[in-house]
Order: C-alpha cells, then structure tokens, then sequence
C-alpha cells in the first residue's frame, strides 16, 4: 500500500519536476544565447572548465580504448602463432607502435613550431581534447584555453593550413570553430595577394566537409588545383594562411560569380595537435557619426 | 545502488558519445545517452528519467558548438514523453521499443533544433538528413543495446517478470478452482 502511494505520489510529482528542469534548462540557454549576442562567453567557459577533466579523461579513454582494439586485431592476424611468440609480437609492436606514435607526434611538433617561423606570429600548441558530441555542430575542444593567452575569435591552423578561429574560452580549455561550419567565414583569395585580383570570401558547408567560395567574379581564371589562401580583410584571421584546394569550380559569366569548392588543406577529421596564432588585427577606425543625412534629420528636428 | 549503476551506465554513454566521433565520425549519429534515457523511462523512473536526460543533455552541450541548455530541454521532454506513455500504455514488449526509439529520436531532434534555431544560433547540419541518419543509428543500436541494459539494470525487469509468471499461474489457479 505504501509502495503504491509513493508510486502515486511520484506520478502526481512528475510533471512539476518536469517543469522545473525544463524551466532551469530553458534559463541556461537564454543565458548562454545572450552570451552569443554579446560575445563574452562567461557561462560557458564556466561549464566548460568544469567539463574539462572529464574531457581530458574521456580524450585518454577513447585513445587507449582504441589501441586496445588495434592491439586485438593484431593478436587475431597472429592468432596460428604459438602464444609466447604472440606476446612477444605484441609487445614488439606496442612498443613499435609507440615510438612511430612519438616520432610522428615529435615531427608534428616540429612543423608547428615552423609554423611561428612560417606566419611570424606567436603562437600556442595545443591538443585537441573532444570533438563536438552533437551531429549538429562542427567544433572541437583544444587544451589551452585564457591561461594560455589565448583570446575569442584568434585564428587557429596546422602545418597544413587553416582550421577555424575560437569561438569560446574558459582559462584552460577554448572552443574551436572549424572552418567547414556553415556559421564560419573567410576573407579570401585565389593565389598570392597582390598577384592575383581574385578576391572572395569563403564559408563552410557543414558536414560536407568542403568550403565554398563566393563573390570571385566570373571573369576571372580559375581552376581545379588553385590554392585559397587567407587575405585579411575580414578583421580575424592574419593574410596569408593558407585555406586550401579548389577541388570543384561552376563557372560565373560577365555578371555571375564563379561558384568554387575547396578542400581544406588542414586534415579536420584528423586533427591531433593544433596552434592557436596569437593574433589581434589592427584596430580599424571607427565610421565617421556625422553623416550627410543624420545632419538633415537635426535640421528637421530643429525646424 | 540501482541509482549507482544507472550514473555509471549513464556516464559510459556520454563518454562513448563524445569519443566515438574521434574513431570514426559517422558513429556520432548513435544517440548514446538517448538511449539510457527512453530505457529509464521505460521503467517508469519518472524522477530518475529526467534527472538523467537533464544530465546527458547538459553534457554533450557542453563540449558542443550549440547552445547550452537545448540537449538537456530536449531530453528532459523527450524523457517525460516516453514516461508518460509508459505509465498509461503497456510498452513491455521488446519489439515496442522499436519505435519509441524511433519516435524518441525525432522528438529529441526537433526540439533541439527547434531551440537552436529560434535562440539564433541554428545547426550546420541539415534538419532532415541528420534527423534521418540520427534515427536510423540510435534506432538500431538501441534496440541491441536495451538488451545490454536489461542484463546490468535488469532488477525491475526481473522482479517484474517473474511477477508475471506468477500472476499467470495464480490466474490459471483461480479459472480451475472455478471449474471445479
């Protein structure tokens, strides 16, 4: 009887329950959207610095996890050998497969400080920790975050190129962007600055991995194979990073623009390290108050 | 105890979530934690059920590009749904849970975009192709991974069973004592 009313009881307690989570549920999201809008990212940095030894931890187990499966599939292709030499080829091979593991983690080390040497920039290595867990978004977790010297919207790149810009920060971990999201955007251009006048900007096509390129006049040449790089222009990312390869071009007319398909150089589905580039771009000045028009609608007022 | 389990199931699915995706990225249309939750709601955890879609939502939002908040309101609902179906309609049979999964999965992702999109910040991703995707993993491997369910939560699902068993011989007991 007491276990029914309880029962009873909880079923009757449900939908307050219910509505309270979603009422705590719906303020965090108003709050992390009026962060959005203002560009602060306080809240979520919070969260997100609560979040990131459990990130760290889940970036370790999904890494032993899978050398444990690529260790059991090598024990199954040696599965006729007798056992004592079975342990000995996986040792062997752990122990191989570590030190290919250093060197290729040592060589990308090596290409990231060129980098600073490559962009003339100052920069912070970082690891990437988590990828984004919804299939919505196109974000990655990096290692460093505020405590690093790292700021919102500074750019982030491999040896290869160009991976998006930090879009979130808490003092230990920072929210990346990656380029192929459909909010990301580029000032870009076809070939070197000031050698080519194929000016443009580039934007993420979500899950499909490309960047497409708009507004390069139909009148230019352009073709598969071309490189994209950075130009500067849009206020975020430093000139000259490279963004990647044109793969596919629908050719523009007089009065069309070319549409263009480009391969990013940076591999995003296998990002292991990263820099962030320690990059604020100039200050601009601010557009001049007194308009032509703004004087007009004074004198009306004045009238 | 029982609650133990559940968080220590709970947090394997959140892990599973957010490091699937580094092994191989299609893996990400399998909604890990959506899974625990339709189950725990499935057991008429009413409380439990939606301290958990809160928690599993809150915890892919946070490592994610969207907002904050929108998982764990999408989940939470999602949770009470089932529940609420749960307690009024008999969805013991393992075949049900086909298409609660199925359903759980489109309500899951309609409020989160719906919460995205109106809160201006709209997903990447394209509403019908990954909604599709999305119900066709979770779908398939939660059937699978129910079963799983069943043998670490299965306290509940036992004594109920073998409640079952015993009201069916009590009820073939009273029909012969009747003839008789």
């Amino acid at each position: 009887m007491a276990s029914s009313r309880t029962q009873k009881e909880i079923r009757q307690r449900a939908p307050i329950w219910l509505v309270m989570l979603l009422f705590a549920n719906l303020i965090v999201m108003a709050f992390d959207a009026q962060e959005n809008f203002t560009k602060q990212n306080v809240f979520k940095g919070g969260v997100q610095a609560l979040a990131s030894p459990v990130q760290r931890a889940t970036s370790w187990v999904s890494g032993t996890v899978g050398g444990f499966y690529r260790q059991l599939n090598n024990f199954g292709s040696t599965a006729s050998e007798n056992e004592r030499l079975t342990r000995q080829l996986a040792v062997t091979e752990l122990e191989l497969r570590k030190a290919q593991e250093a060197v290729a983690e040592n060589g990308r080390l090596r290409e990231l400080l060129n980098l600073k040497e490559k962009t003339g920039y100052d920069q912070v290595a970082a690891r990437v920790i988590a990828r984004d867990g919804s299939v919505w978004f196109n974000t990655v977790t990096i290692s460093c975050g505020s405590s690093s010297g790292i700021a919102l919207n500074m750019p982030v790149v491999t040896p290869g190129g160009l991976v998006g810009r930090v879009i979130a920060l808490s003092p230990w971990t920072a929210q990346v962007m990656l380029i192929t999201d459909e909010k990301a955007a580029a000032g870009a251009i076809i070939g070197k600055l000031g050698e080519s006048g194929a000016l443009g900007s580039v934007r993420g096509l979500g899950n499909s991995g490309l960047v497409e390129m708009r507004y390069v006049s139909g009148l230019q040449k352009v073709s598969t194979g071309d490189y994209i790089m950075t130009t500067g222009q849009d206020g975020i990312y430093p000139p000259g990073l490279t963004v990647g390869e044109v793969v596919e071009v629908k050719p523009g007319t007089a009065t069309q623009p070319h549409q263009i398909f480009i391969k990013p150089s940076a591999r995003l589905d296998q990002l292991a390290e990263v820099a962030v580039l320690l990059y604020r771009p100039p200050q601009r000045p601010a557009p001049e108050h007194t308009l032509p028009n703004v004087d007009k609608t004074k004198v009306v007022r004045d009238k | 105890m029982p609650q133990f389990k559940t968080a220590a199931v709970l947090g394997i699915a959140i892990i599973l979530q957010l490091s699937l995706r580094e092994a191989w990225p299609p893996l990400s249309y399998i909604d890990f934690p959506l899974i625990v939750v339709v189950y725990i709601a499935l057991q008429r955890e009413a409380w439990q059920a939606l301290i958990v879609g809160t928690i599993a939502g809150l915890a892919i939002d946070a490592p994610s590009g969207g907002l904050l908040g929108a998982g764990g309101f999408s989940k939470t609902l999602t949770a009470y749904l089932i529940y609420f179906a749960a307690t009024r309609i008999n969805l013991e049979n393992a075949l049900l849970r086909i298409p609660i999964l199925a359903a759980a999965t489109l309500i899951d992702g309609a409020i989160y975009f719906f919460w995205q999109r109106s809160l201006g910040n709209p997903p990447s991703a394209p509403f019908v192709q990954t909604i599709s995707y999305s119900l066709i993993g979770t779908t398939t491997v939660g059937t699978f991974a129910m079963y799983l369910l069943d043998s670490v939560l299965s306290e509940q699902v036992s004594l109920r069973r073998q409640f079952a068993s015993r009201r069916r011989v009590a009820r073939r007991g009273a029909s012969s004592l009747k003839r008789r």
